[in-house]
């Protein structure tokens, strides 16, 4: 024994954090602090490696730790020192500037807690505090009508979200006479479920995932978040939206009918459509960012679909760094002056397919051990293809250019697969999908492919024109979430601009 | 409403479509465009002031219709003055007097002693209190008596809900429209103008009803044809279309002077506002249908008298009864003034109170300056750009060794649009004011382009293979496995070592693409042309621009061994407003490039050969070098030194040993003026340095925040005066232009544009959320062309919040409009006045405010205030 001490060092480090964030709000509190606070931040990740190294798997009490949750600590401590970092400069000078490092902190902690919990109470529990976190920070500028709105609108979603979650939690724990995760999730208790049982909780399950992930129909509030500072939406992106991956890992062993992974699917299928199509039509620069993530998180529930939950993981944990970084560095969109000189040579798009076709194949030959490997292949053939076009671009430099791309995506494919089996090894899934399901993902998706092939070579046709205009139409916030000017400004002015 | 009633029938023969009132379209719309300003893309910021069409109009006049028809304050609120009163910023001997002269200028409704308790009180409360409220009868009062009429308000307006909706609309076309962010999908038929594919598009519009989309049938095809049609649809009475046109102009006009940009770009001055304006009236139309015609109650709400009313009764005695004994027209004209007093005046008399009491400190540091002892060797002459970041900058250079400073405008004189080493663009290197006549481009052998272009694309491919991946249906998918792990990298590396981080990645970019030397194509040869201006300059252009450049700021003679042109830039990084701290007199970009080309032709013999035949004789020991002042480090950065003499190479180390102490000066004055999380810094220069690479920093420097006076004159004036980095410098030696000729130049050229950054400041602190463009926090990137708050909102012009404000609660600019001041002899200046009517209309309307100093006498004399020209501040006594 005595590996259980990770786990109480590593709750120790969560309280210090979440001890720090409550004295930072005192007004006596000096400003310096608020560096001391960032750093502390980086406590429980230090605790989590510490715990992944040496502790692997353990569960005490209603904490259950294995590699994930472990890694996913490390992981969220890392993401909001960075992002507090960056808040620290890039937040200076706001009414509210103590209370948004308090908020961050109770927002990316409480994530934290949520997935080290192995109790279906603290599950339910621990799946509100995040969204209430988060709802906090949007209402922070409370002066601003369009900031309030959203805030609102984000409470009832995730409301509805909170009560699925808590719904299940109850009903299998008295289903089943058991409260711990691991232990309502065996074999026997699960035996002991009706079919309907199973479904509807199926159906709960996938309600309270993809809220928080803004999939179809509930996307709204995510396509209307772009009211939030950069810090908030970099942590919305980051660490909230992708809370709906984790809530079906953790009750994969439940969520195992195919019915619900082929609703999944679908919901995730349109999502990815939606969300694609938004930013394609889109040009303001955070609401691409924004649309991108509903697709993304689509990508994540596909997996999950087809039951590559490791890739799921791993793919939300990498979107989670990806999005972030966009965010904050959303600020350097902006083109250069001086800046072009391209040349459009307008290359031919069939080498293109070509060399696409052949490396989505070898992909497809070489990684047999690959769950989901068809999908995988159409997207690393495409993304060949995409690198490949850019040669027609440029003249001088090119070769030396596709080299470099070519190793950094050889580097980052060798870490998403590392990630994959470290997850993979960790539990068996009792989901399996057929050969003909996974076929039929794959051909949905080169048939969406190529119909936006279709109609990207028919722009003014009434159907590419229809798609347009309701793409449009999707990305586009109500008149409530918006304000042609930021009047609130005006009543800080009036408040007389003197320093307290 | 009936459905009938709403379907569109055409029963009004439309003869002379392009004709309203009897005036063409064209015209009308001219005519409300007045009310906006042309909005540049953000990637070249122009500082424009919003209000360039209305300096025929007093600026308090302007005030007041703006702030009646469309709510938006021309001037700070009243708690901003009583806070600078507090600090001491504003002296209350001025409010007085202000109050007193101007009393003595207006027709008052009542005795004079009567009006001036009123006004008092007005000037010295915010409100009026609870307790006036208090009499019974009041309301009744207030009931009976009626105010002015309303002012034009757009049909929409007046039915809040519709537009919202209307609001929403036009942004959504409009970012659609004016993208320029190389989008995969854009808008389809965009190429055949605004209105052309909105009408073919909205009628598929899904966030329209079926309803609002029948209207459409029948709708013309010709933008012209349907503003008209819409005009005449929506009931707009003739005489009402132009004040009816500006204020749909002045619900977004962000996006209208977006419109505007792109039109002037085309060479069509109203073209693309028609467009705007044709799709804003159509859809208002189909929107508010159902609703019309509106009755004459639901024009607005009716403005309350009430206050005005109790603030007669508590604050000048008078009581119901009197009131009531008055006649209507005695009752209006006594509520009118009190209106007008309330809104406009008593800040208009603050504002100028604040205005006397800077100009007055800053009379005051500049009589009472020390002297300082002229150098007899002169080892270096430095040309500095007129903007306020070069006063500090030159002030601890001139104090560290014989070294000597001029003031021009950044762009050197010279009217160029410039080409960078083998790039596609070109770019307009000189103010909004001024047309470009010639490009010059970088040029290089192309044994060292090619390797260079090499090493360039390199990073190139790779960054446009990740925006065409982004791009992609399903590449995109993968994007994130594919760079989340070098993402996540550079994130922690810029977050665990912000200063480091930002300037490993900033070296290693700069070293491996490595550009290599260039020569600029200085010389014209005959059949260069492109874009229709000429490449390079004819020997005598060349001659010329130098030769006026040196006039104008008084360097004809005395030639020390080394003359620095400097041009200046900034440093900074995720920034959207970096380019509005470069350089405003060169486009919006750094003055680098201007400054290497007038180094480079005062270095032809042959261009020196012509100077001397004129009298202005540069010694062949002078050299002229060129460098860069790095604005957001204070440092200067040699860009180009050609082979030197002996005594010039003796004045570069000389300078170079000099910079190292004049940066840490400088910076560390900077530096306790910008604020800073838990105190100030130890290292000033390290603080500066990480400013200028921190991604997170939202203040890498205060620009040029604080702004408040042009000085036109000799340097010895305000040589060694702590002047804050506060004011333009603009070198002149009256003795050198006889004719006036410099004098009208600098007013026409660099004078303006100071006055356009001080306004843009302004604008921005007065009415941040209008002409200013909100907190940078919650800004979005829009279309590649500018910003947006949140989900959508105009598209903001002016300077962020954080520009103007160090904090939530405490502002950093003070509003202030420029004082512009000339050292020359008074009938220099009467001169200038009869012979520039735009800038005497400036003075007289209190766009910009004007003294001179009399080289003579010394005597500081304020010109124009309000309507009569006259030198009236001798006897005010500003200073004593």
């Amino acid at each position: 024994m005595g590996m259980e001490w990770f786990v109480w060092g590593w709750l120790v480090a969560v309280g210090i954090v979440f001890a720090s964030a409550i004295i930072w709000l005192f007004p006596r509190m000096p400003e310096q602090y608020v560096r001391i606070h960032v750093w502390l931040l980086l406590l429980p990740g230090a605790a989590a490696l510490a715990g992944w190294i040496s502790a692997g798997t353990v569960e005490v009490g209603m904490w259950r730790f294995d590699t994930v949750s472990w890694l996913v600590g490390i992981y969220i401590s890392l993401l909001s020192w960075a992002i507090q970092r960056f808040a620290l400069r890039y937040l200076y000078g706001d009414r509210a500037y103590r209370f948004y490092f308090s908020l961050l902190t109770w927002t990316a902690f409480a994530a934290s807690l949520t997935w080290a919990g192995g109790d279906l109470r603290l599950m339910a529990i621990c799946w509100g505090m995040p969204l209430i976190g988060l709802v906090a920070l949007t209402a922070l500028k409370k002066e601003w009508g369009p900031a309030r709105f959203v805030a609102r609108q984000m409470a009832l979603v995730f409301g509805i979200s909170w009560l699925a979650v808590t719904v299940v939690a109850i009903w299998l724990g008295t289903a089943t006479g058991e409260w711990q995760l691991a232990s309502a999730l065996s074999v026997d208790p699960l035996a002991r479920l009706d079919a309907w049982e199973k479904a509807v909780m199926n159906g709960l399950l996938i309600l309270a995932a993809i809220i928080p992930a803004g999939q179809w129909p509930f996307h709204r509030w995510l396509m209307e978040s772009a009211v939030t500072p950069t810090p908030v939406s970099a942590i919305m992106h980051a660490g909230i939206v992708n809370a709906g991956g984790l809530l079906l890992w953790c009750f994969s062993p439940l969520f195992s009918g195919t019915g619900a992974h082929a609703a999944l699917f679908l919901i995730a299928f349109f999502s990815i459509l939606i969300g694609t199509g938004i930013s394609l039509v889109h040009v303001d620069y955070k609401r691409q960012l924004v649309a991108s993530t509903m697709a993304q998180m689509g990508v994540m529930f596909v997996q999950c679909a087809l039951g590559v939950y490791g890739g799921a993981v791993a793919h939300l944990m990498l979107h989670g760094l990806f999005k972030a970084t966009l965010f904050l560095q959303s600020g350097s969109v902006v083109p250069q002056v001086g800046g072009a000189g391209y040349r459009k040579a307008g290359g031919s798009w069939r080498s293109g397919m070509i060399v696409g076709a052949l490396l989505g194949t070898a992909f497809w030959l070489f990684a047999s051990g690959e769950p989901a490997r068809l999908l995988s292949a159409l997207l690393f053939g495409a993304s060949a293809s995409v690198a490949w076009g850019r040669l027609a671009d440029f003249r001088e430099g090119r070769w030396f250019g596709f080299a470099v791309v070519a190793t950094l995506a050889f580097v980052s494919e060798t870490v998403r697969h590392q990630f994959m089996v470290l997850f993979n090894e960790e539990r068996a899934f009792s989901f399996v999908p057929s050969a003909s399901f996974e076929w039929m993902v794959g051909m949905i998706f080169a048939a969406a492919a190529l119909a936006a092939v279709w109609i990207a070579n028919r722009r003014t046709s009434m159907l590419a024109v229809r798609l347009y205009m309701r793409f449009v139409h999707f990305g586009e916030p109500r008149p409530a979430a918006m304000e042609t000017h930021p009047h609130y400004l005006t009543t800080y002015m009036k408040e007389g601009m003197a320093r307290e | 409403m009936s459905k009938s009633a709403m379907s569109l029938e055409r029963t009004v023969v439309m003869l002379n479509e392009d004709d309203t009132q009897g005036r063409p379209l064209a015209d009308l719309v001219k005519e409300a465009a007045k009310s906006i300003a042309p909005l540049w893309p953000i990637s070249s910021f122009i500082a424009r002031h919003p209000w360039m069409g209305l300096e025929g109009e007093l600026f308090a006049d302007a005030a007041d219709r703006w702030q009646q028809v469309y709510g938006i304050d021309l001037y700070p609120p009243m708690t901003v003055f009583y806070t600078a009163l507090e600090k001491g910023e504003i002296d209350p001997v001025f409010v007085e007097r202000r109050l007193q002269s101007w009393l003595d200028k207006q027709s008052l409704p009542v005795p004079r002693h009567e009006a001036e308790r009123l006004c008092r009180s007005f000037l010295w409360n915010d409100t009026v209190p609870e307790e006036a409220f208090s009499l019974p009868e009041m309301a009744q009062l207030a009931e009976g008596t009626q105010l002015r009429p309303m002012a034009v308000q757009p049909i929409s307006k007046r039915l809040d809900q519709i537009a919202k909706r209307l609001d929403q609309q036009m942004i959504k076309w409009c970012k659609l429209f004016y993208d320029e962010s190389g989008g995969t999908w854009t808008l389809p038929q965009r190429e055949q103008g605004f209105y052309q594919a909105w009408r073919q598009l909205v009628v598929t519009d899904p966030s329209l009803s079926k309803d609002e989309r029948k209207r459409f049938s029948g709708w013309p095809h010709d933008k012209h044809e349907a503003l008209n049609y819409a005009l005449e649809k929506l009931g707009i009475r003739d005489e009402d279309v132009v004040a009816y046109l500006e204020a749909h102009l002045l619900a977004l006009p962000g996006w209208a002077g977006m419109a505007v940009w792109r039109s002037h770009r085309a060479g069509d001055e109203v073209g693309g506002l028609i467009d705007y304006l044709a799709v804003r009236l159509s859809l208002e139309w189909v929107l508010t249908a159902p609703h019309l015609p509106l009755h004459g109650e639901e024009n607005g709400e009716r403005r309350d008298v009430l206050p005005l009313l109790a603030a007669w009764f508590y604050w000048t005695g008078m009581t119901p009864e009197d009131w009531r004994r008055l006649r209507t027209n005695e009752q209006q004209a006594r509520l009118a003034f009190a209106d007008r007093f309330w809104r406009i005046d008593r800040h208009h008399l603050w504002l100028e109170a604040w205005e006397d009491t800077d100009e007055a400190k800053l009379k005051e540091a500049v009589s009472t300056r020390h002297r300082m002892s002229e150098p007899e060797q002169v080892a270096a002459q430095l040309l500095f750009c007129i903007d306020v970041r070069s006063e500090p900058f030159r002030r601890h250079l001139e104090a560290a060794g014989p070294f000597e400073t001029y003031g021009c405008a950044g762009f050197f004189g010279l009217p160029i649009q410039t080409r960078v080493l083998d790039s596609e663009d070109v770019h307009p290197s000189c103010p909004a004011i001024v047309d470009p006549r010639h490009e010059i481009r970088e040029v290089a052998p192309p044994e060292e382009v090619e390797p260079y272009r090499f090493r360039r694309d390199m990073f190139r491919f790779v960054s446009k293979t990740f925006k065409k991946m982004k791009q992609h249906v399903l590449a995109g998918l993968l994007l994130p496995e594919m760079s989340g792990p070098w993402l996540g990298l550079h994130t922690l590396a810029r977050s665990a070592a912000p200063a480091w981080a930002g300037q490993v990645i900033r070296y290693t970019k700069k070293s491996v693409e490595q550009k290599p030397k260039t020569t600029l194509s200085l010389h014209y040869h005959e059949g260069d042309e492109t874009t229709g201006l000429p490449i390079g300059l004819t020997n005598e252009e060349q001659v010329e621009y130098v030769k006026q450049l040196l006039v104008t700021i008084g360097l004809t003679s005395s030639f020390a061994p080394l003359v620095v042109v400097c041009g200046h830039g900034s440093e900074t990084t995720n920034n959207p407003y970096a380019s509005a701290l470069d350089c405003g007199a060169c486009g919006g970009v750094a003055g680098a490039f201007n400054a290497r080309v007038f180094a480079a032709l005062a270095n032809l013999p042959s261009v020196r050969a012509e100077l001397a035949k004129e009298g202005i004789v540069i010694p062949d020991e002078t050299v002229f070098v060129a460098a860069e002042h790095i604005t957001t480090v204070d440092e200067l950065r040699w860009l180009e030194v050609p082979p030197l003499s002996e005594a010039a190479q003796q004045s570069f180390d000389r300078l170079k040993q000099a910079l190292h102490d004049v940066s840490r000066q400088a910076n560390a004055e900077r530096m306790m003026k910008l604020p800073h999380v838990g105190g100030k810094p130890r290292d000033p220069v390290a603080e500066a340095q990480r400013r200028a690479v921190d991604w997170s920093e939202i203040r890498p420097e205060w620009g040029l925040a604080g702004n408040t006076a042009f000085f036109i004159g000799r340097r010895a004036l305000t040589k060694g005066v702590h002047l804050d980095g506060r004011v333009f410098l603009h070198s002149y030696d009256w003795r050198d232009d006889p004719t006036g000729e410099a004098l009208a130049r600098i007013i026409a050229g660099p004078a303006t544009v100071g006055q356009w950054i001080n306004l843009q400041y302004y604008a921005s602190t007065v009415a941040p959320h209008y002409y200013g463009s909100g907190d940078k926090t919650t800004q979005t990137v829009t279309g590649g062309i500018g910003v947006m708050q949140g989900n959508g909102s105009d598209l903001l012009a002016g300077l962020p919040w954080q520009s103007v404000v160090s904090s939530d609660r405490e502002l950093f600019h003070f509003p202030l409009r420029l004082l512009v001041i000339i050292e020359a002899p008074s009938y220099y200046i009467e001169r200038l006045l009869n012979e520039n009517s735009e800038f005497r209309r400036k003075v007289e309307n209190g766009w910009l405010r004007l003294s001179s100093i009399d080289p003579n006498s010394g005597a500081w004399m304020k010109w124009g205030d309000t309507h009569s020209l006259s030198v009236w501040s001798r006897e005010m006594g500003i200073g004593k």
